[in-house]
This record gives C-alpha cells, structure tokens and sequence, in this order.
C-alpha cells in the first residue's frame, strides 16, 4: 500500500483534488467580490465547478509528473531517450512509464474498470425495467439531489458515455501494446506524449464520473440542448469530463499515425503491413481530425449555460440543429473508431486459427480506409426526425448504406479465408467467430434505420439500442476479449485458463443474442429509449424480465473473465514460444515480451498472412554485426 | 560565400511573399467595401493560405525523407514535423468547425465592426508572420543573434494583435451593441460568433506568444545550431498556423456579406 500512496497515480488524483478546489475557490471568491451568489446546490456555484474541474486537471498531469520532462524541455534542459523504470510488479502500472508496452497495459486496465463501472450502470436500470411501473427508483426516493427517474436518467446517460471512453480507452491499449511490436519498432514515435495521452484519461474519467453525483443530468449520451442548457451541474462535468478525454483520443491517434509513417521495419511496404496496422490508421485517422467537432459542440454549450451565449437558443437566434450537426459529424464516425480496430482483429486473427492466408488482403487494408472516409459523409442519418432540411435526407440514407459496400468487402473476406480452412477454435478464435456473427446482426439491422421510411418509426426505440449494442459487442466487445486472450500471453508470459475462457463465451454469446433481440423486439412493439417506465398494456414485461435476466447473466461471465484475468496473471500455465503458431513477429521472440522489444531487428521478407504455404516466413531476423554501444 | 548568398536569397523570397500577401490583403479588403464577392473572397484567401502554407510553413518539407540512422536529429526532426503537422490538423477541424457555425447562424450577415481596426490588427499579425520568417531563416543559417532580434519584433507584434483584439476591439464590438449574451434582440447570434470566434484564435496567439518566449530564452541559453533548431521550426509553423487561421477568419468575420446591427 505504500507503493501505492507514493505513485504517480495517488499523486496525480491529489493534485486533481487540490486543483479543484483551489480553481473552484477563485471563482468563488471573484463572485463574492463582485456581489454574485457565491454558492449554490452543490456547495459551488456552476462556473467554479466548471474552472475547477478543468485546473483540477491540468494538476493531475502536473502533479502525477507525466509533463516533466516538456518542463525541462522548455527550460532549455535535455532529458534522456529513456528513462530507466525502477518499479517493478504492479507498481509499474500506477507510475509513469514512457514504455509503450505497460502504457498499452494501463490503459486496458482502466478499460476494464470503466466497462465494470459502466455495466454496473446497466444491471442497475435494467433492473429498474425488469416490470413495469417504478420499484426502487421511485419518485420518493433521494440520492445526490436525485429523485429515482432522474437518477435512472443521469445512470442511463453515464452507461453511454463511460461505455465509450472505456473502449476509446479500449482500443488504445490494444493498438498501443500491439502495433509497434507488429511494426518491429521500439516504441511509439513519441513516448512521452502516449503517456500524456494515457494519463489524462484518467482525470477525465473522474470528472466525467463526478456529474453522477453533482446533480446528473438526463440527455442520454448525447447532450443534446436545449435540454442540456439546462440540466443540473452535472451535466457540465459530463461535457468537460468528455472534452479532456477527447484529447487523449486526439494525440494517441496522432502519435499511432507518426508511428506507422515512420518507424516500420525494413521491407514492410504499405501492402506488406499487417492488417491491424491499417485498421489503426483508418481509426486515428477519424480519432485525429473529427474529434474536434464533438470537443467544440460540448464547448459552446458549456459557453451557452457559463455566459448566455445562445449559440443552440432559438429564442437568441442560435440553432439547436447546429449542434446535432456538429455533434454527429464526430459522433457517428466515432463509432468507427470503435470497430475498425476489432474487424482488424478479426482479419489478424482469423489466419492463424483457420491455417490458410487471409482472403483479399488489399481489398481488407482498403476497405478500412473505405469505411474511415464514407463514415465521414453519413452523420445526419442520425437527424431524419431533428426538423433538418428535407432535401438532406435522402443524400444521407444513400451514402449510409454504401458503408454497406467496404463492410461487405470484409465479411465476405472472412467467409472466404473460413472457407475449407482448418479451423480451430481456442478461446480467442470462439471470439473471433463470436465477433463475426454478432457484427453481422448489427450490420443486417443497420439499413431500416438508415431507410427514411422505416427511421421515422424507429428512430428513439428500442430497435435503435439493440441494433447499436450489435454493433459494439461485433465491432469492440468480442474482438477485444479476442484480443486479450490472445495477446495475454505476449504480455504476461502465461496463459489465460481456456476452461474459464470457454465457459465466458458460452455464457455471454447466447445471452447477448437474447438481449439484443430482445431489445430490438420490444422496440418494434413501441418501447421508447431513455425512460425509466413504460405503459403495462403494451404487454413486453415478460420480454423486459427475460431482458434483465439475460443482462445479468452477461455480467456474470464478464465476472468470470476478471476472476480468469487476475488468477492467470500468478498462476496460469506457462506460454513456451510460439502459442499460436502465428507468423507475426511478436510471436517469433520470448514471452513477455522483453523491454526493448527485438534485440535483433527483423525484415518483412514475405507476406503477413500466407499460412500454409511454403515460403520463408513474414520476417527473417537480421543478424547484426557486433557492434559495440548499441543498447 | 554561397552561403550568404544562400541566405540572403531566402530573406529575399520572405519579403516577396509578404508583398504578395499583402496586396492580397488590400485587394480583399477594397473587393470586399466596393462590392458583395463572397466567392471572390474565398479565393483570395485561399491563395493566401496556400502561399503561406508553402512559403512560410514549408509543408513541402514532409516530403523530405530523411535516409539514414534512426537516431538520428535529421530523422528525429522528421518525425517530429509529421507530428506537428498532424496537430495542426486536428486543430484546424476546430476552427473550422467555428466556420461552420458562423455559416448556419449568420449566412451571409456579419457584425458591424470597425474595419480601419480589423483591417489594423490583420496587418500587425501579418507583418509579425513577416518577421517570423525572417527570425527561423537566420536561425537556419546560424545567426542566433538575428533570430533573437526578429522574434523580439515577432512577440511584440503578436501582443499588439491580440491586446488589439480583447482590449480594444472586444470593448468596441460591445459598444457596437455586440454583446457575448447575444443580449440585443435584434442582433441575433452576432456577439456569440463573434466572441467565440476571436477569443478560441485569440487563445491560439497566446499559446503562440509562449512558444515564442520558451524558443527565444532557450536561444539565448544558446542550444540552437544552424543544424539542430527543432523547437524554433515547431515555434515558427505554429505561428504562422496562427497567421494562417486569421487568413479565413478576417473575411469571415468582417468582409463577406451584409452588416447588421
């Protein structure tokens, strides 16, 4: 415990709080100076929840010390290439380390917390449906200045949003660990701004968790004013927690993208990559640029509730269409920068466990890039019902649907490399195939919400949330589990139990099928999203109890997969050479991987993904000539 | 003596593309009082952008593969622009999607300012891009004591911008009848745009004014070489990035369309 009080992460969360308060007594004080209200609900008045959450930040980066070496920087002093981490166990992943390996392991770690946090959510107000009228989050009760249904609202909303941080989060330790290993490099192009980029998630996570208990708020996910100009605090905190973590989205995208440009190992042409190197670009491609567009919207309703600026009032002349414009210009292509890197999961993996090459590997590393840059041009599939211009409608119903087409190119890419393969199927390959088909249930019911005809009387129900958690679970959910089990490992040396493996996916795979068609079910028969009630006439309260049921029973297995995660970490059977027998060069050196990743660098002397072929292999390692000095 | 033809040539070039911007900027500016040429005036700011882009920011510099040892500085540098570049990318979906929301909520209206003020604080960030140019030029030929000079002039006039623009123009715009609350009925979403618009650019030359102090401190200290000068280039094109966001901006806010009060 000890180790734990003196990290960089106690001291970071100790700074935080000290920021706040301090940057939320400024403002306090400056109000009473000025005759204004000094405090309000929450103790604070909003603007000093606003500026103390944002210094409360900025002192978690300094205070946890992940800007220290820019400091020196600026003051003229030159700092090492590497730093030499002396902590060793689990200390390494509560301190500052420049190693992209234990960055890619922290940010998975605080994944999983966000996902447990974000599933806890879930399991509260799924139990709140299971039958119709209110149970406990009644209308008498009290929590955090809440009632029950504005509790379930702001519970409701936190679940989307935590959700999405945590696989923004997610995938960045998927690609942080994986791709330079994959690319045969040292480490990140920058090292020092993937650590920033990692830390800083951290207290936005925190700031986005406090409006939970500031008030909450009851937009959903989305924040749409003019309900969310006038929310309780919380709904500041929701907007500022969003906007810090947008930029760790920003600059890792950024930093990946460096990567890829310019530290691939020799003789790795673009078409000689592996695929999950593409489905990465195509990702931080979005993560880098569209980012801003969500960070902005949240901005200038932030100014709106702070100043009065009414840029989303209509009675100020400002538009609130404006905003679901700006926010889905990010939003909807963010939900690409969810599942590119799980289909690029798929496509990595599917190889090595069917034992034949990867069927059309420039049309796969295209069709990544395709998916990237039509999910640009689709956004107001989103705003059919929002009164937008008309004539927009049908434009936007036709290049949603040609996503159809680059997502299309995929699958038959893996129906075609399963075809008359030699297929087994350890736990990772279970979530592979899993992936497969639980993506293909959210692709089939992607196009009657894309339709105009058929979005008018769905959009807003239940159809729309299970369709979206078709999507997740097939593009994120299953291919990171995947993930996890197969990497697992490379990072740790052991494996995870195949057993406990097992039982996760044979518990959570039918019990997802459950909820979502449930979910899209009830939706057809009129239930409406984002409610803590619904009318007993319209009949689904079975469907609602065997909902809840399936939810629990998903939690259950992602319970198992913890218990199956932490005792394999001590106890688990040890990995010997090449598990999979994969031809990727990670899997050609040692297990854990060492520090420095390859002592010997390779060459790309084939292509990824010929398995059963006979050839030289993907690498060749080259012997270096001894040379004295060089690490 | 190649090598100070060399460099004087480059100094030359920066005082060419100055002039070219700065007719540019005239011709905008009479263009856009004589007669209603939204169009016109995107062109011309596009040419613009696209002069500084090359001239000033050296974007054909990613082009430049660096061969070689990967420990290198050159390779290092190399690195380091595409990351630079990177960002100002990113950043630059921000300013436009301020453009964006000026676009749906005021058309083809803009706020009633105060040109001879708009066309001033325009000129000032110009000419501090000028000798912007000016200081990473001497620097890139080893004269540290001309870059510390022109960064000097650079500072001072990226504070004239933006003193001229919260100090001055902010407390004119309201009285104007802009205020940031769009309090005045009948002015709409002026104030809001206007507001944000310049403070998020105003926020940008500040970041920009610090950049400038930590390069000219760090080449007093004297770690900057005709060779190695990362941080001066970082600073530089950043500047200019800067100068180049007012470039669309100044149009936006003050030349295209009607004013309404």
């Amino acid at each position: 415990m000890k180790g734990f009080f003196s990290s960089a992460l106690a001291r970071g969360l100790f700074w935080q709080l000290i920021g706040t308060l301090v940057g939320a007594g400024l403002v306090t004080g400056i109000r009473a100076l000025m005759g204004l209200s000094a405090t309000d609900t929450f103790f604070f008045t909003e603007p000093a929840w606003v500026l103390g959450g944002f210094i409360g930040a900025l002192s978690f980066l300094v205070g946890s010390g992940v800007t220290g070496d820019w400091i020196k920087w600026a003051r003229g002093i030159d700092t090492p290439d590497h730093h030499e981490d002396h902590h060793t166990g689990w200390e390494k992943f509560v301190n500052v380390s420049l190693d992209h390996k234990v960055i890619g392991i922290q940010y998975t770690l605080v994944a999983l917390v966000l996902i447990s946090i974000g599933g806890l959510f879930a399991l509260i107000f799924r139990t709140e449906l299971a039958a119709s009228e209110l149970q406990f989050l009644t209308t008498d009760m009290k929590l955090f200045g809440q009632n029950g249904p504005q509790l379930y609202n702001t519970l409701m909303s936190l679940h989307g949003m935590i959700m999405i941080v945590s696989i923004l989060l997610g995938i960045a330790g998927i690609i942080n660990y994986v791709v330079p290993l994959l690319l045969g490099a040292q480490d990140m192009a920058f090292p020092r701004l993937n650590a920033f980029s990692y830390w800083i998630a951290v207290p936005a996570a925190v700031i986005l968790l406090s409006s939970l208990f500031l008030g909450g708020f009851d937009t959903g996910w989305t924040g749409y004013p003019p309900l969310s100009a006038r929310a309780p605090v919380g709904m500041q905190m929701f907007f500022l927690g969003v906007f810090v973590a947008g930029w760790s989205s920003i600059l890792g995208a950024l930093n990946v993208l460096v990567t890829v440009v310019r530290m691939r190992a020799k003789g790795m042409t673009a078409m000689r990559m592996p695929i999950f190197v593409w489905a990465s670009i195509a990702t931080s491609l979005i993560a880098l640029t569209a980012t801003q567009f969500i960070g902005l919207a949240f901005q200038l309703v932030m100014f709106q509730r702070l100043f009065g600026m009414g840029f989303f009032d209509p009675a100020k002349g400002g538009n609130p269409v404006l905003f679901q414009h700006l926010f889905w210009f990010y939003s909807h292509p963010a939900v690409y920068v969810f599942i590119l890197p799980g289909l690029g999961v798929i496509s990595e993996l599917l190889p090595v466990f069917v034992r034949k090459p990867l069927y059309g590997y420039r049309w796969i590393a295209m069709s990544s890039l395709g998916i990237a840059l039509v999910g640009f041009v689709v956004w107001a599939h989103h705003m059919f019902t929002s009164g937008m211009n008309e004539y927009l409608r049908v434009p936007f119903m036709y290049s949603t649907l040609l996503v159809a087409v680059p997502t299309g190119v995929k699958f038959f890419s893996w129906v075609a490399t399963l075809w008359k393969g030699k297929i087994s199927t350890p736990t990772p390959m279970l979530f592979v195939l899993g992936g497969i088909v639980v993506f293909l249930m959210g692709g089939l019911s992607g196009p009657p919400n894309a339709t105009v005809s058929t979005d008018l009387h769905l959009h807003d129900t239940y159809f729309i949330v299970g369709h979206f958690h078709d999507t997740i679970f097939g593009g994120f959910v299953f291919p990171f589990f995947a993930a996890i089990y197969y990497w697992f490992p490379k990072a740790t040396g052991r494996k995870m139990n195949e057993t406990l493996g097992k039982i996760h996916f044979w518990l959570m795979t039918p019990s997802f099928f459950v909820l979502t068609f449930g979910m899209m079910y009830i939706g057809l028969i009129g239930m409406r999203r984002r409610i803590a009630d619904y009318d007993p006439a319209l009949g689904i309260d079975t469907a609602h109890l065997v909902l809840t049921i399936a939810g629990f029973a998903i939690a259950l297995s992602v319970l198992i997969f913890f218990y199956n995660f932490f005792a394999s970490i001590k106890k688990g059977e040890k990995a010997e050479g090449n598990v999979w027998n994969s031809r990727s060069p990670e899997w050609q050196v040692p297990s854990p991987m060492p520090v420095h990743n390859y002592d010997t660098p390779f060459e790309v002397v084939g292509e990824p993904y010929d398995y059963g072929l006979k050839d030289g292999g993907y690498v060749k390692f080259i012997e270096e000539p001894a040379k004295k000095g060089k690490h | 003596m190649a090598h100070s033809q060399d460099k004087s040539s480059a100094l030359g070039q920066g005082v060419v593309i100055f002039v070219y911007l700065a007719v540019l900027t005239i011709i905008e500016y009479f263009v856009a009082i004589s007669f209603n040429a939204t169009s016109l005036l995107v062109v011309v700011a596009i040419i613009k952008a696209a002069l500084v882009m090359y001239y000033y920011m050296h974007i054909y510099k990613l082009n430049e593969s660096e061969q070689g040892d990967e420990h290198s500085y050159a390779y290092k540098t190399g690195t380091n622009r595409l990351g630079l570049w990177l960002f100002l990318l990113s950043d630059g979906f921000v300013f436009a999607g301020l453009l964006v929301m000026r676009a749906n909520l005021l058309g083809l209206t803009r706020p009633h300012l105060n040109q001879m003020l708009g066309l001033g604080v325009t000129a000032v960030l110009l000419i501090s891009s000028f000798f912007m140019n000016r200081g990473e030029t001497a620097m890139k030929y080893g004269d540290v004591k001309g870059f510390m000079r022109n960064t000097i002039i650079t500072f001072v006039l990226g504070l004239g911008f933006l003193l001229g623009v919260v100090l001055v123009e902010w407390r004119l715009a309201a009285h104007e009848g802009l205020v940031a609350s769009f309090g005045n009925p009948a002015s709409g979403p002026l104030g809001g745009v206007f507001y944000m618009m310049t403070g998020m650019h105003a926020f940008h030359v500040f970041t920009g004014l610090i950049f400038l102090a930590v390069v000219w401190n760090n080449a007093r200290k004297g770690i900057y070489t005709a060779e190695k000068h990362w941080g001066v280039e970082a600073a530089a094109v950043y500047w200019h990035f800067v100068d180049l966001v007012w470039i669309f901006f100044y149009p936006a806010l003050y030349l295209i369309g009607t004013a309404v009060q």
